[in-house]
């Protein structure tokens, strides 16, 4: 409606975008094209961004390694845990929360929303003194019990606004039918919500994959995640850019799957949690 | 006293029929998440260092707390991790805003590259940082190299300066963070109402004073929300710094958390670690209630 | 603190909280019960050796000997059944997890690689296992007066043996005889020949030397071999730690002094960092542990390839040359059962025979035997072993004080040393500021 835009704005825009395409993504970039370098070119000055030796000794190498494999099992188990216990706990909390007409229900929604902004390091010391004492430290349970409190708190937060925008009429058919509340949770209100379920989880499934701090302290040898794996990529005297690379494609594969792929619950979650009161 | 209050609480909870779902995720919190708190508290009054042979625990009452406002790193890195809020969010702000509006245009490239630029976020912060530190890398990374070739002097590198290395460690999370205030951005512009603007284009506004008069204000509370979201979120930096500088050059990017885990998870002083992370604790908490109050406020 | 009572309650909740519906994530957890508990169940004695079927892990720091590891491990399993699980981590995170393991009693690793620094402090809070009855036991086969005696400081400590003498390292100055020939001089003999020659060959985007820089362990062990190369020490004549001393400020501002001719990102530089800049071809000079004199002659990772050699560490002018010795111990974690320790120590013993050690050194290990560094097909293959010899018989293994404060002492001078160097601290304010550390954390 506004009269349009001259070339100069529109150059200006276009430079723009690109500008911010760039920054965005040469790190990623960057990180790809390691993956396929020699050692000694990974550092090579002037930097190559195009042309360089590939070679995909870097990965035959780390896939050659068994620990590899065994870092992915891992995270893939502590991953699944976390979300698998984070939805069966926050989306009926959820829907608690959004449904029931009593005030200490709904504001325990704050409640939730507080324990997601505690600093991870608070929680984490006690815990592992706690599970210390329990002798748990090193099992997948230990990381999946803590990943949870943070990722079930999110999915609580989610779920709570995206079954108020359910409507109430079907539920309400059903209970007048006889049905218990229960009933009419599972058979009504979560088929209705799968969108948001398939968000909750989308973030849960990032957010204990990337977790770092947690599996620094709780992991034993057998039960390294991911980016420990990356960390042991270094060391005192190897030059091993090119194995941190792959080791950190295979950390980055599920957020890159999810943003590109399934960006559209992605973005509802995101905007569910932070723009609706 | 106690008993009494839970019972009328159970007695209204039982009158709920939604309590049920409710209950066993309130119980799992309390049970790994509140009881460790306490816990936490409780050793903040001893002093409890785990690498003792006999692993003995002296009460001390308050000392730890009052040994944390003697230690002069705290009183450091507690003023950087307030520049490192400050300076992440305001900037984010601003970028995500811009970027919000330069890829507001539902047209095929603009979708494209919004998803493409969901990816920072979705990154291992360990990872984020590990890519940087070397493209910061003063001798053999890329970034000093073009400001080389620029004529600019990089020195110690951006991560080596005093002056700089705050900056470029805030950078990093520039760059992963940015794309989610486009995206909390992109959702606010979505939802403006349009009847202002067609007031205003008939009543003649250029696009730059309808984007001042309308545009800001209506936004303002999508602004006031991914405001105190980031910043709380920007207190648990962690894994970058870890990655990057460890902290150094000196002190200028030690972090509170940074701090308490090399106090409690490296030295193993978990009396004094403790008495630190419940600073943070209550600094994080009066953050969030302010939080949680604008947000209910702006619901009602 | 009760911890009884803890792990009561504890369980009481967790076991309320899994009859009221949180039972749908057993079958997730359930991995978790096929983890190997802290204490597993010994390993049935019925076999012909007792050790078979007996499973170790051990934790190595990923420094170039780990690639030994991972040679020789598999053919000692095949010798005597004990399988080992070699855990590989970086020098910081080795500490740092072997601490809390060790503290936690969750006897995760029986074997661990334990840097000579450290032995003090495993001694003290008896986080390892003494090796002496062991050693007595078996000392007919162990050969002990073929180990170098400073080998022995990798983990003796007030007369007991904390870890087992692995990889000897020496400190020692790796130069490129090019860059020296072209410019006609020699390498440098003592530390000030070191200072002219570095200033003397920095010229344009060629420095004089590589050094340590980055906050933490990195620029606290180079200042700390600087410190004995001048003749000084961190400790008092009582052995209390003095580091704010106006000889230690003066060698301080030495340290300062050469990074002028280092490259310009040397404050941040680890050991890996250090190691590129050599390899590159940027500097001229780098003092550092013997033990990654091979990796120049590989041509994948150097292009320094039959430039490079080695000569002995320069000390301060008119001292009696001594020379700085570190490297790694192996250890046994105190908290394993008996049967693990004992299968533990039959590795040791493997490994620091003469023969495996041979094969060791041949694949990136390090060497501890007299016989080893004068194994007369070793000398032709690494021509610098002679030198390493005479800096092993004149070395000194307790530059970097092996007591128990030493991390907290390490902690202290990484901070602030590093801020000195990038111009945040004076030599004098930053020794003391690190001396008030040190002094407020440990009581």
């Amino acid at each position: 409606m506004y009269k349009k835009r001259s070339i100069l704005e529109k150059t200006i825009l276009i430079i723009l975008s690109l500008l911010a395409i760039a920054f965005f993504l040469i790190p990623i970039y960057w990180l790809l094209t390691t993956s396929l370098k020699f050692g000694r070119d990974s550092f090579a000055i002037p930097p190559t961004w195009l042309f360089f030796d590939a070679t995909l000794k870097n990965f035959t190498g780390v896939l050659a390694q068994s620990k590899t494999f065994m870092y992915i099992k891992n995270s893939i188990i502590i991953t699944s845990g976390t979300t698998f216990l984070s939805l069966i706990l926050g989306v009926p909390a959820g829907y608690a929360i959004a449904r029931s007409k009593f005030r200490f229900v709904k504001n325990s929604a704050y409640f939730f929303l507080l324990l997601l902004m505690l600093p991870p390091v608070a929680m984490l010391i006690p815990f592992y003194l706690i599970m210390r004492d329990l002798s748990l430290i090193g099992t997948y349970m230990s990381l999946i019990l803590l990943n949870t409190v943070f990722d079930a708190a999110f999915v609580v937060w989610m779920m709570r606004s995206y079954f108020a925008d359910v409507p109430l009429e079907m539920e309400e058919a059903a209970l007048v039918d006889g049905a218990s509340h229960f009933s009419a949770f599972i058979k009504v209100a979560l088929p209705l919500s799968v969108p948001g379920i398939i968000a909750s989880a989308l973030y849960t499934i990032i957010y204990s994959w990337n977790d770092f701090l947690f599996a620094l302290m709780l992991t034993s040898p057998t039960t390294k995640t991911i980016p420990l794996g990356i960390l042991a990529s270094f060391s005192s005297v190897e030059i091993s850019w090119g194995k941190m690379a792959v080791m950190s494609i295979f950390a980055i594969i599920p957020a890159v799957l999810i943003s590109l792929f399934l960006n559209r619950y992605f973005v509802q979650g995101l905007t569910a949690g932070a723009t609706k009161g | 006293m106690i008993q009494t209050f839970t019972q009328t609480i159970i007695k209204k909870f039982k009158a709920d029929p939604f309590f049920w779902l409710l209950f066993p995720l309130l119980l799992y919190i309390v049970v790994i998440a509140i009881y460790p708190l306490f816990f936490s508290f409780r050793i903040s009054l001893f002093d409890y260092r785990l690498t003792d042979p006999n692993q003995t625990q002296t009460f001390v009452g308050l000392e730890n707390y009052i040994r944390a406002f003697k230690d002069p790193t705290v009183l450091i890195s507690l003023e950087n991790t307030l520049i490192y809020v400050a300076g992440t969010v305001t900037v984010e702000l601003l970028l995500g805003l811009g970027l919000a509006l330069l890829f507001s245009p539902e047209t095929k490239l603009a979708q494209f590259v919004r998803s493409f630029l969901l990816i920072p976020m979705a990154l291992p912060p360990l990872v984020v940082g590990l890519i940087w530190k070397s493209l910061y890398n003063a001798d053999f990374g890329v970034i000093p190299y073009y400001l080389k070739q620029l004529g600019l002097d990089v020195g110690r590198g951006p991560l080596g300066e005093l002056s700089t290395a705050m900056p470029a460690v805030m950078l990093i999370d520039v760059w992963q963070w940015t794309p989610l205030l486009m995206i909390i951005f992109l959702a606010g512009l979505k939802s403006l109402p349009q009847e202002p603007y067609e007031a205003a284009y008939v009543d003649g506004s250029s696009r730059w004073q309808s984007f001042i008069y309308l545009t800001l204000p209506l936004m303002k509370p999508t602004f006031l929300i991914a405001f105190l979201l980031r910043t709380v979120q920007s207190f648990k930096v962690f894994d970058t710094i870890y990655a990057t500088t460890a902290g150094g050059p000196g002190q200028v990017t030690t972090v509170l958390n940074y701090h308490i885990y090399t106090v409690g998870l490296t030295f193993f002083d978990m009396g004094y670690a403790s008495a630190l992370a419940n600073i943070l604790l209550v600094m994080v908490t009066v953050l969030s209630i302010v939080y949680i109050l604008v947000m209910t406020r702006r619901q009602l | 603190m009760q911890k009884k009572s803890i792990k009561v309650t504890f369980y009481l909740l967790l076991a309320f909280a899994l009859l009221l519906g949180v039972a749908g994530c057993a079958p997730q957890a359930a991995p978790a019960a096929e983890e190997p508990a802290a204490e597993e169940p010994a390993a049935p004695v019925v076999e012909k050796n007792k050790f078979e079927g007996v499973e170790l892990t051990l934790a190595s720091m990923t420094d170039q000997y780990v690639t030994a590891f991972r040679v020789l491990v598999p053919r000692f399993t095949e010798e005597t059944g004990i399988k080992i699980t070699l855990d590989e981590l970086g020098y910081v995170d080795l500490y740092q997890k072997l601490t809390a393991d060790f503290v936690g009693k969750t006897a995760q690793y029986d074997l661990m690689t334990v840097d000579i620094v450290w032995s003090g402090e495993y001694a003290a809070n008896l986080y390892t296992l003494p090796l002496d009855d062991f050693m007595a036991r078996d000392e007919a086969d162990l050969n002990l007066d073929d180990i170098m005696p400073v080998a022995w400081t990798l983990g003796e400590y007030e007369g007991k043996h904390w870890a087992y003498p692995m990889a000897g390292y020496a400190n020692v100055l790796n130069y490129r005889k090019d860059v020296f020939e072209a410019a006609g001089i020699e390498p440098p003999k003592t530390q000030e020949e070191l200072l002219a020659a570095a200033q003397q060959l920095t010229e344009g985007e060629q420095y004089g030397i590589a050094l340590l820089g980055a906050k933490g362990s990195a620029v606290a062990q180079d200042y700390m071999a600087f410190v004995q190369q001048h003749g000084g020490s961190i400790l008092d004549a009582d052995g209390k730690v003095a580091l704010n001393t106006p000889e230690n400020a003066e060698i301080l501002e030495f340290f300062g002094e050469l990074f002028k001719y280092a490259p310009p990102g040397s404050t941040d530089y680890w050991w890996d960092q250090r190691e590129t800049a050599f390899r590159s071809g940027i500097v001229a000079m780098m003092e550092g542990w013997s033990i990654a004199r091979a990796g120049y002659e590989n041509p994948e990772i150097s292009s320094v390839v039959g430039l490079a050699d080695v000569t002995a560490a320069p000390v301060s002018e008119g001292m009696e040359p001594k020379y700085g010795f570190g490297g790694w111990g192996i250890g046994i974690n105190a908290s394993s059962t008996q049967l693990k320790q004992e299968a533990a120590w039959e590795f040791i013993k493997w490994l620091a025979s003469e023969e495996i050690q041979k094969e060791w050194v041949k694949n990136d290990g390090a060497p501890i035997r007299r016989s080893t560094l004068t194994d007369p097909e070793l000398v032709a293959m690494y021509p610098w072993f002679p030198l390493m010899l005479e800096s092993f018989e004149k070395g000194d293994g307790d530059y970097r004080p092996r007591i128990p404060e030493y991390s907290i002492i390490q902690d202290a001078l990484g901070t602030y040393v590093n801020a000195f160097l990038v111009g945040q601290e004076t030599a004098e304010s930053a020794l003391q500021k690190a001396q008030e550390q040190v002094e407020a954390n440990t009581k």
